[in-house]
């Protein structure tokens, strides 16, 4: 597949399944009688998401978040395994190292 | 406590956020922070936190759109990626050395400058016979593509990249440290700096601004600065906007972009040099 068609794909995938996830969830919550909802942190995100497949209002909000920040860095990914194909080892190399340093930057929380 | 009808308003405002975060290359995190600090009464780390996600929509949504149309230039995008991001990093690690106030003013007189030579050359898009760097030659940057307002194709080079990638680090940097400012730095660069026609510009910095908001997002989340119901509208109503704006920028002649463009500009300076001398004014 052309390259601009891999990303736009993945783009529009990550981007429709957000969006779709977070209808839902806002959908849950107005069933619910609109029950406050409250922000999660550090290891209660992972609590929030395990929540979101037994259908849990803020727990399909959360998933629809996670699924929206790992769509910019899934295009860089999958940007570098099209560029190792073509053995384009400039592009190899400009697509690894914004890959490394986001790694970097999602594991350190060294961004913003 | 957030009710529906708060729910249903943000989702409202932020599709306008969305468009215009399109139309420029911008998050449109300009428009959600005052909109959410001031109408909203929601407290300036959680508006933050919402207005970063919102950016990683509107990027994405919008670059879904114009990667497939090819204005977008994805090799130019990639290589600005490089020094973005290192300057999103380096942001956060010298945030407690720098003082965000002086960072605000430099940035605000840079962009008075760009403001003025993109009104004063608003009658053209990009000079011709450009000629291309060397890096530009080496990474194949020039490219062209179709546009619909003067229903022909346009092809374009690229030159100054290493000035422009330079320039992308800073603005890396400024929004690492600012939450904003990524974008509108970006987009006159590569139509000042590296002649890229302005729609180009606009659709590329969209691009980039995505991988650049996820990371700074991440950790928005899980310091607990993402709010679910604030989220939930902003991701589906910017969206929404994002798939208009494209559909507008399409078909807008380049030079009226350029003029809509420096205006924003203007606004955007004075704000940051304002905010830079400690002005009560929200960006």
């Amino acid at each position: 597949m052309e390259l601009n068609r891999l990303v736009s794909y993945s783009l529009r995938i990550g981007v429709l399944a957000s969006v779709l996830l977070s209808l839902v969830g806002l959908f849950v919550w107005a069933a619910g009688g609109f029950d406050n909802i409250v922000s999660a942190a550090g290891p209660g995100i992972a609590r929030a998401l395990a929540s979101a497949f037994q259908g849990n209002d803020s727990g399909l909000i959360y998933l629809a978040i996670v699924i929206l920040i790992a769509t910019p860095v899934f295009r860089v990914a999958i940007s570098s395994v099209y560029f190792v194909k073509k053995r384009d080892g400039k592009y190899v190399l400009i697509s690894l190292a914004v890959l490394s340093m986001l790694v970097f930057a999602l594991v350190s929380g060294y961004a913003g | 406590m957030l009710g529906p009808v708060d729910v249903l308003v943000i989702l409202l405002v932020s599709i306008i956020a969305g468009f215009v975060g399109a139309l420029f290359g911008l998050g449109g995190g300009v428009l959600i922070i005052p909109f959410l600090t001031l109408v909203e009464g929601v407290p300036v780390p959680l508006a933050v936190g919402a207005s970063i996600v919102s950016v990683v929509a509107t990027s994405s949504a919008s670059a879904a759109t114009y990667v497939q149309d090819h204005l977008t230039n994805l090799r130019l995008g990639m290589f600005l990626e490089i020094g973005t991001v290192a300057g999103a990093i380096t942001g956060a690690f010298v945030a407690v050395f720098l003082p965000a106030s002086v960072l605000f003013v430099l940035f605000g007189l840079v962009l008075l400058y760009a403001t003025i030579v993109m009104i004063r050359a608003r009658g053209i898009d990009f000079p011709a016979d450009v000629r291309p760097d060397r890096t530009s030659r080496i990474l194949a940057l020039g490219s062209q593509y179709e546009d619909h307002s003067l229903n022909r194709v346009v092809s374009y080079e690229v030159t100054r990249t290493p000035l422009t990638v330079f320039i992308g680090y800073f603005a890396g940097i400024v929004s690492g440290l600012l939450g904003v400012g990524g974008g509108v730095i970006n987009v006159p660069t590569m139509n000042l700096v590296s002649k890229v026609p302005v729609k180009v510009a606009s659709a590329t910095s969209n691009f980039i601004i995505g991988v650049t908001a996820a990371a700074s997002a991440s950790v928005y989340l899980l310091r607990g600065d993402v709010h679910p119901l604030l989220a939930a509208p902003l991701i589906i109503g910017v969206a929404g906007g994002a798939l208009l704006g494209t559909r507008v920028l399409k078909v807008t002649p380049p030079t009226r972009v350029k003029v809509a463009f420096g205006i924003l500009l203007a606004a955007m300076s004075l704000l940051m040099i304002l905010k830079g001398f400690n002005l009560p004014v929200v960006l």
